[in-house]
């Protein structure tokens, strides 16, 4: 059968595709340029895990993580797919 | 679940998108239940995926869209229909074996679940606080609009209009104030209490071997990133099937646990006669279920010996080719040839854990991805305490949230109060980068974008020459440079720039 998926490991917070023309919204939300989010490298195993869902990503597309707070409920938290990570 | 696929043309892909949800009328009957299906226009790449909600037989109506005009048999019922990105044949695993889509098949793709953000819709109630503290001013938290509900029915409105005030008031003094300097006092709220931490290890009640690094040295551990803690273990959650069941927990252990042939048994090794010989342990192998047959089948990797069982707790090995350097090669070849079990894991114990009223497994040795694809664990839950583990098999954000877990567990382990958001801070610093990097002169505080900054931290020399080649410039945006320059460092109202329009004459 299919190979484990590390999105339904608990430790591993909810990952969702932002939708290119949602992109820009976003951005303007945070208030923030593109190269100013936090990153995730492309080789990540949730990036891997969402490739499967949406098929190949490209660098620069807006990740949305709904982490879970231990004092402030839900929340959203974005990455910036990058290459290579330093 | 099942999903039909089925190859069309683009004027009907066109046809359902526009009219989607519609009635699908098509010549073919699924034999199972299928709730998806996937359309392919070239044969051999699927492009479009439709929901599916109910199959019916096929009758003749005018809301129905047809895929031909004569031979259909049944109708489907497409809820919705997305675009996806190519996706090859190969991802299905069919009934038929066809490499190409002819007409119809019915197949199974290799597919992960996809998690909704179920928990962040509100319910009714809590939207209806949430808007009634907007219409009187007042910006409260989801969090806490559960907790609201009760007092909005049994207090009256004057005094749940004093009740939000006060909710509202408590909150804003909560707040952090726009620049503030968040990551000093999260690095002195969390080394405060780091002098009063102990230098203890934790042993398990019982089992000596098995110790857990906890305190002091295990926080700097967490914070230094280091590739492999001093300690790792694992805690290996059970399914449903094998959680209740102590044999089959035992049998599990037995093929956790890496037990090489020096685990089990003495290599003597007689250098006159040229041989060797494997003495099994009594004690020891029949502690790690070993037979002697397993240790056999494990002598059949190594090449160039001849073994004979000699009686039923001795082998003797003899070499193909008589020489003293290959007999030594093979007795330390011997030593750590493996007989059963996961790599690294050196030790596994299972306990009755009270609150799950279900066996748990503690290892010593971590190897989290073989772990994970073994038959009765948990894969959604199991967990290790090595961090960069975690983030190679699971991924940065779920480093992020080990290093908050660790950390947390660490410090209230000793008794120790520290507020979670300054952990959270750190945990959130630590990945910023997309990769676990350390606080300090390796991580954090060595990539600061400043010059002066790294050269106030560590290595001074090294970074101003480096800066003084490169032609490097520092705007001095940070607090450390703007200290040694003189200048009011960019925090608190420092960050602000004042301008002063004199009087117009």
């Amino acid at each position: 059968m299919s190979k484990f998926n590390v999105l339904e490991h608990e430790i591993v917070p909810e990952h969702h595709l932002v939708p290119v023309d949602e992109e820009m919204s976003v951005l303007k939300k945070l208030n923030i340029a593109r190269d100013n989010l936090p990153k995730i490298s492309i080789n990540d195993p949730a990036i891997k895990a969402l490739e499967e869902i949406h098929g190949k990503l490209e660098p620069g597309r807006i990740i949305k993580i709904i982490r879970k707070s231990p004092t402030a409920g839900y929340y959203e938290y974005y990455r910036v797919v990058v290459k290579s990570v330093i | 679940m099942k999903s039909l696929l089925w190859k069309d043309t683009k004027a009907n892909i066109k046809k359902i998108a526009e009219n989607a949800p519609c009635y699908y009328g098509i010549d073919y009957v699924p034999e199972g239940k299928v709730s998806s299906g996937y359309i392919t226009a070239d044969k051999t790449n699927f492009e479009f995926e439709v929901k599916i909600s109910s199959v019916e037989e096929f009758k003749k109506s005018d809301e129905i869209v047809l895929k031909k005009k004569t031979g259909l048999k049944s109708i489907i019922k497409i809820e919705s229909i997305r675009k996806l990105d190519k996706i090859p044949i190969s991802d299905f695993k069919l009934s038929e074996n066809i490499n190409e889509i002819k007409t119809f098949a019915e197949g199974e793709r290799f597919i992960v679940k996809y998690r909704e953000k179920d928990e962040l819709t509100l319910s009714p109630d809590q939207k209806e606080i949430i808007d009634d503290a907007v219409s009187r001013g007042f910006d409260i938290p989801v969090s806490l609009a559960n907790k609201l509900i009760k007092y909005k029915k049994s207090l009256s409105d004057d005094k749940y209009e004093k009740l939000l005030k006060r909710v509202d008031l408590e909150l804003k003094k909560r707040e952090i104030d726009p620049y503030e300097a968040v990551g000093i006092i999260a690095a002195q709220s969390i080394g405060e209490p780091g002098t009063q931490m102990t230098m203890r290890t934790f042993h398990f009640a019982g089992v000596v071997e098995m110790n857990v690094t906890l305190g002091l040295p295990r926080l700097i551990e967490i914070v230094d990133a280091r590739r492999i803690p001093s300690t790792p273990s694992m805690v290996i959650y059970l399914t449903e099937k094998y959680k209740h069941d102590e044999d089959r927990v035992r049998e599990l252990i037995k093929n956790l646990e890496n037990t090489t042939i020096i685990d089990v048994a003495d290599i003597i090794t007689d250098v006159g006669e040229m041989n060797l010989t494997v003495k099994l342990d009594k004690l020891k192998s029949n502690d790690r279920l070993v037979t002697l047959t397993d240790v056999i089948s494990a002598l059949e990797k190594i090449k160039g010996i001849i073994y004979n069982q000699v009686d039923d707790e001795r082998i003797l090995i003899k070499l193909q080719q008589e020489s003293f350097k290959k007999l030594y090669q093979v007795q330390e070849q011997l030593k750590i040839t493996p007989i059963k079990g996961v790599n690294k894991i050196n030790r596994a114990i299972a306990r009755l854990d009270p609150k799950e009223n279900a066996w748990i497994i503690y290892t010593q040795g971590s190897n989290l991805k073989d772990v994970l694809n073994m038959e009765g664990v948990d894969a959604t839950r199991t967990y290790t305490n090595d961090i960069i583990e975690v983030e190679n098999v699971l991924g940065v954000e779920a480093a992020r949230n080990a290093i908050y877990r660790e950390a947390e567990n660490t410090l209230s382990e000793q008794g120790l109060n520290v507020d979670k958001r300054h952990l959270m801070l750190v945990s959130d610093m630590m990945t910023f980068s997309g990769a676990v990097r350390a606080v300090g002169r390796q991580g954090i505080s060595g990539r600061k974008s400043s010059v002066l900054a790294r050269a106030a931290f560590e290595i001074t020399s090294k970074h101003l020459l480096k800066a003084g080649l490169l032609g490097e410039i520092d705007p001095l945006a940070g607090v450390a440079e703007n200290i040694i320059v003189g200048q009011p460092v960019t925090l608190g109202t420092g960050a602000i720039d004042l301008v002063y329009k004199g009087n117009k004459k």
